[in-house]
């Protein structure tokens, strides 16, 4: 806690004519903040504005990683491209947005299951089921990506050899189901395979849930109201900022969305291209293609977008999102 | 409130930015394109020649008088953990050779290697001395390599020791002097003998232009057709039936006839013969033979008389996990003579090797030949070449002999089989090391690695078709040829080469 | 309605209810938690088996080796082989596709002993054969311990960084009010929302540029600078702790640091935890920025760009690569199983669970 930054410098950032007739209890508010907040203006100077500025420049140039002195200025032909002649891009989006569809679902109701699971008194050995269900989250991604890999493989993977010889079903061997080559299901595998990152959110949600005031619950109980009735009516709305969080969050990954497809099948958007998610296009246009020029324009989009949606989200907060602090 | 308020806020601040950037956008970008040296065709001499020179002053101070020249391994063969400790040692000797310089070994993993090295020349960070690497490595980073015509001339080199088709190899469509010949892998037929003994079938024919002689002792050309039919006799199901027998299983194989092993679809139709996809006009086709190659293949694999593996047998323990002549259940595969050095380790079955048929009369065993390339951008071109020059001349045979592949120069070739099939395959009696020479004569012209517009994207194209085929039956593969034939065109005329 | 399920008449007392709930709703957690870890089983048997059972059709799914016998100085296969309804175990030595040869082990002074049939659709004689070495093999190969020591590096050090760093500025934007607060809040969540790959190469070139590159700098350093996903979640929390509590500490004298450091963070426990676990594990599964920034020096890799090394070079030994998998999540796991106490012991001691 060293970072004690000149008042100057702080006023400096924000002496504006207009301000100098700020009261006292203003300036004490305006240092203090500044003070608490500079660590973090620092770091967002070096480390995202000048870079950010600087890589909308490269989407300027027909920047090819491997040879970087034959850059030269295109203007907005990245752009161009991008917006309308390059099907790849929609495409990438529209993957994306389906997967979304499936896996956020998925993996929040999941998480939010598990939670209240947790948080139940008819649970017995909690502090073990909590354990093991976060402990996948701890397995390096890389690790946790190989190991499904090999438990959905077609011949000797459990999950058919389970639904082969426990249900019945025709599931083992190239005819049977391929959990990682059928178009039709890669995405609820690739949802499958998230559930193993749940931890984070599980805890988050269930910090959420043990913050709500029991007293909530003894008059919901006076009342006469149902486990699921308080589930609705109180636990929901309690933790909703958490819920929000979580979604939020889970957008913006997915739009991010790389290491297991990449892992999987090294960014070919196997099956049929569906897993060429944004992510994945923007990976091999920068660093498969070196188009770093183009790449660049993806990112900006990626960001975009990521934006857009994150004020959906934000607008769409105030409807539903409760805050005990106000 | 709040939240009303953060939503407000966050649209004034997509806006600003926006704007900011719209507005602004000139004033605040083209200083920051300039320090990343990445700006137009004026500037960028000087701006990555200051950054290699304030990197290389550096080091400088660190390692004494010595000039530090990099050494790149990834983009080949080397990134395998048991080449590690060769390799440290090749930069010791060297090292402890000279005064002045220091050489310094990079190793990065080949799944990472393309992506770490286009970094690092972007940084302005490049090394100087780059392989082994192949066409496609080269092809991957055209423009970044050193001609080398003047070094090779002020140095006096000798390149008599070299065939002049493998010294011609390596000289791009700018006619620049990219690398010289330094290891060289043929292809040919690899097969488990042990296979062809269950099934009492005599082995396929050791020298090129013989022919196949059968069981009943009938010849049969050595040609593409005799090759599938020998493959189906020795594709089997879980019961024991072959793949010509009615009762044969294509969902339950246990052992395959053919594979071509670790190729992409280049590599696969190039055993049709050579071609390539682009015309001189830089118009996108398939040749004739491609297309035929292309059914060929996808009928092997989802037709009634299934003799060579999908991708799904081709990634399952039937075949290893992907390494399928190893698994000891393929009985022919065709493959380069790197896979001899890395990757027979496990394969418990007597084996040999054999010619490549032949395809309407004409005989293809697709080559690789790799090299070490100097990048264009070395401050250290003088001692990168002295680096190079210890590599494929005065420690030509042990590097050959480490990277597994045959030695360019003619003088080391006499006796290289005998010590490597010694080293390699202690176990094994009479392997037919004549038939890997054989196959130079036999090499792809226009080679299957050769130049595309914008490679990197076309590769992905075609991967993309064959993976496809790959991994669906029922497809309409003439269909598919036409749509990856759009696909590249687009890709071609998006090309600004 | 509600005045009887007040008072609800039921056969059985609280007591037998609440334990048949409990043991209904444990059981079939019981049973979740069985298939969503079944990766993980999978994972441990396979890294348990032998190379040769990995590529053998119609291995069995539990690590086994094949019965083999030696003759002649050679190992070959055993397998149950039919014949006239006995069942005899034959080692299969000269191999045919419609008649075989075998020898007997209990006899193998008969000599080969010919039998008419497919060896195909025998059964393989297997036996329980657990190969723990794959785990020292792996360790070895991989160079854990290099590995670890530098995720641990890696991930200690930019934890400190981020927790502290997120909490001075959540606590910033929680409780001061200043112009353009927002504005700067907005900013925090362009961050998080930032794709990484936006400002990727910039950086590099600029960490180049200063020398950082090929050191752990360029991903320690950044992290001292408040990361937008912790400040976000940390000032959620701050901002649910009721205002009174600093209004009150701010009568009674208490200055801003000390109402930092004893009011806000002794709230917030529990959400200091979670961010240092997350933090933490974020750093631990980091893969694209070491990858990046450490590219040629393997002595300086984390454990996950070691491990997609190790992926690449032994892709047809599944059972190392599981091993090796295994044995990286195991320190996590250790961990986790401590730092779960504090967590615990953080929920209680705020009275969040009163």
């Amino acid at each position: 806690m060293d970072s004690i930054t000149p008042t100057e410098l702080a006023e400096q950032l924000t002496i504006k004519p207009k301000r100098q007739k700020m009261s006292r209890i203003k300036r004490e508010q305006l240092k203090w903040g500044l003070i608490f907040l500079s660590p973090w203006i620092i770091g967002f100077i070096l480390f995202y504005v000048i870079p950010f500025f600087a890589s909308f420049g490269f989407s300027l140039y027909d920047f090819n990683l491997a040879v970087p002195d034959e850059a030269k200025f295109v203007g907005a032909n990245n752009w161009t491209r991008a917006l309308s002649n390059d099907p790849q891009v929609v495409g990438s989006f529209k993957a994306t947005f389906i997967f979304a569809l499936i896996s956020l679902p998925m993996s929040m109701g999941f998480a939010l299951f598990l939670a209240v699971i947790m948080n139940s008194k008819y649970l017995m050995g909690k502090s073990l089921f909590r354990t093991l269900f976060y402990m996948p989250t701890m397995v390096p991604l890389v690790a946790a990506v190989i190991i499904w890999a090999g438990v959905l493989n077609p011949q000797q993977g459990w999950f058919n050899l389970l639904l082969e010889n426990v249900l019945g079903i025709d599931a083992i061997g190239s005819d049977g189901i391929l959990w990682l080559a059928d178009p039709q299901l890669i995405y609820f595998t690739l949802s499958f395979i998230g559930l193993w990152g749940v931890g984070n959110t599980m805890l988050i949600t269930l910090a959420g849930l043990q913050n709500v005031p029991t007293e909530l619950y003894e008059a919901a109980q006076i009342d006469g109201a149902s486990w699921f009735r308080q589930l609705i009516s109180i636990t929901v709305p309690m933790i909703s900022p958490v819920i929000f969080y979580n979604l939020v969050l889970g957008a913006i990954n997915l739009m991010q969305y790389f290491l297991v497809p990449y892992v999987l099948n090294g960014g070919t958007g196997f099956p049929d291209g569906t897993t060429n998610f944004i992510g994945i296009y923007f990976f091999n246009q920068s660093f498969s293609f070196f188009n770093m020029g183009y790449g660049a324009t993806l990112a900006w989009l990626i960001f975009g977008v990521s934006l857009l949606l994150t004020l959906i989200l934000f607008g769409s907060s105030r409807y539903w999102v409760y805050y005990a602090g106000e | 409130m709040r939240n009303s308020k953060i939503f407000k806020l966050l649209c004034l601040l997509v806006l600003s930015t926006f704007l900011l950037v719209a507005c602004g956008g000139g004033d605040t970008t083209e200083p920051t394109t300039d320090d990343t040296s990445t700006s137009s065709d004026t500037t960028t001499d000087t701006s990555t020649g200051d950054t290699a020179t304030d990197d290389t002053a550096m080091d400088d101070k660190d390692s004494g008088e010595r000039v530090q020249i990099r050494w790149f391994v990834g983009l080949g063969a080397g990134s395998d953990e048991p080449m590690f400790a060769p390799q440290e040692q090749i930069v010791a000797d060297f090292n402890a050779s000279q005064d002045d310089i220091e050489l310094v070994l990079e190793i990065v993993d080949a799944d990472q290697a393309a992506g770490t090295l286009a970094t690092q020349i972007a940084g302005g960070n490049a090394p100087d001395i780059v392989g082994p690497v192949g066409i496609k490595g080269r092809d991957s980073f055209r423009g970044a390599w050193l001609d080398l015509s003047e070094l090779i001339e002020k140095n006096n080199v000798d390149l008599s020791d070299f065939d002049p088709g493998m010294v011609q190899f390596y000289v791009d469509r700018n006619d620049q002097q990219l690398g010289l010949p330094f290891a060289i892998f043929p292809s040919y037929i690899s097969y488990n003998a042990d296979l062809f003994d269950e099934a009492k079938l005599p082995y396929p024919p050791h020298e090129y232009g013989q022919p196949y002689i059968d069981a009943d002792g009938n010849e049969h050309e050595w040609n593409m057709d005799t090759l599938r039919d020998l493959a189906l006799q020795l594709t089997v199901d879980e019961n024991g039936n072959d793949a010509t027998s009615p009762d044969f299983d294509p969902d339950k194989i246990v052992q395959f006839g053919y594979s071509e092993v670790w190729t992409d679809f280049r590599g696969h139709a190039t055993s049709f013969g050579a071609g390539s996809l682009v015309d001189a006009d830089g118009n996108a086709v398939m040749p004739d033979h491609w297309r035929e190659a292309a059914k060929w293949f996808y009928d092997g694999m989802w037709g009634e008389n299934t003799f060579t593996p999908n991708a799904i047998y081709g990634s399952s323990e039937v075949l290893a996990n992907g390494n399928p002549f190893d698994s000891g259940n393929l009985a022919m595969g065709h493959t380069h003579l790197w896979y001899a050095g890395c990757c027979m380790g496990n394969l418990k079955a007597n084996w040999n090797m054999a010619a490549m048929p032949s395809y309407n009369g004409v005989t293809t065993a697709k080559m690789h030949a790799d090299t070490f390339a100097i990048m264009r951008g070395t401050e250290h071109p003088e001692e990168a070449f002295e680096v190079l020059m210890y590599f494929i001349d005065e420690r030509a045979a042990d590097m050959t002999e480490m990277y597994g592949g045959m030695p360019a120069r003619l003088s080391l070739q006499g006796d290289y089989f005998e010590t490597f099939g010694e080293n390699t395959f202690p176990d094994q009696e009479n392997l037919n090391w004549d038939v890997v020479t054989a196959s130079m004569a036999y090499a792809d012209n226009p080679n299957h690695e050769s130049y595309l517009p914008s490679v990197l994207e076309a590769t992905d194209a075609y991967n993309k078709f064959w993976t496809l085929l790959t991994n669906e039956p029922g497809l309409d593969v003439d269909a598919e040829i036409e749509k990856l034939l759009v696909d590249l065109q687009a890709i071609y005329d998006a090309s600004n080469e | 309605m509600n005045n009887q399920s007040n008072t609800p008449w039921h056969p059985l007392s609280k007591n037998s209810r609440d334990w048949i709930n409990t043991l209904l709703l444990t059981s079939f957690m019981l049973f979740v938690l069985f298939l969503f870890l079944l990766p993980f089983s999978y994972g441990i048997v396979t890294s348990l088996k032998t190379d040769q059972q990995m590529t053998t059709v119609g291995a069995p799914w539990w690590p086994a080796s094949a019965y083999t016998y030696e003759y002649e100085g050679e190992e070959y296969d055993v397998f149950t082989v039919p014949v006239d309804g006995t069942e005899y175990e034959w080692a299969l030595v000269e191999r045919g596709r419609e008649e075989s040869s075998f020898i007997d082990p209990n006899d193998p002074e008969r000599g080969l002993i010919v039998w008419e049939g497919r060896w195909r659709t025998l059964e393989q004689a297997w036996t329980l054969d657990l190969h723990w070495e794959n785990y020292i093999e792996g360790w070895d190969a991989i160079k854990f311990p290099r590995l670890l020591r530098n995720t641990v590096m890696y991930s200690v050090l930019s934890t400190i960084g981020a927790v502290s760093s997120a909490a001075l500025v959540a606590y910033g934007f929680a409780r001061y009010d200043f112009p353009r607060r927002d504005i700067l809040f907005g900013l925090v969540l362009a961050t998080i929302i930032l794709p990484p790959m936006v400002t990727m190469i910039p950086m590099y070139a600029f960490f180049n540029r200063i020398g950082w590159v090929g050191t752990w700098l360029p991903l320690i350093v950044p992290a001292f600078f408040a990361n937008g996903y912790n400040v976000f979640l940390l000032r959620q929390f701050f901002m649910g702790i009721p205002r009174a509590l600093d209004e009150a500490a701010m009568i009674d004298g208490a200055g801003h640091w000390r109402i930092f450091f004893s009011i806000i963070l002794p709230q917030s426990i529990p959400a200091l935890v979670a961010v240092t676990l997350f933090h933490f594990f974020f750093a631990w599964n980091d893969f694209l920025g070491p990858l990046i920034y450490l590219a040629g020096k393997p002595e300086l890799h984390p454990i996950t760009v070691g491990l997609t090394g190790f992926n690449g070079l032994y892709q047809q030994q599944e059972n190392l690569i599981q091993a090796v998998s295994l044995i990286s999540a195991m320190i996590p796991l250790v961990v986790f199983f401590f730092a779960q106490r504090f967590f615990m012991q953080g929920v209680v001691m705020t009275g969040v669970d009163k």
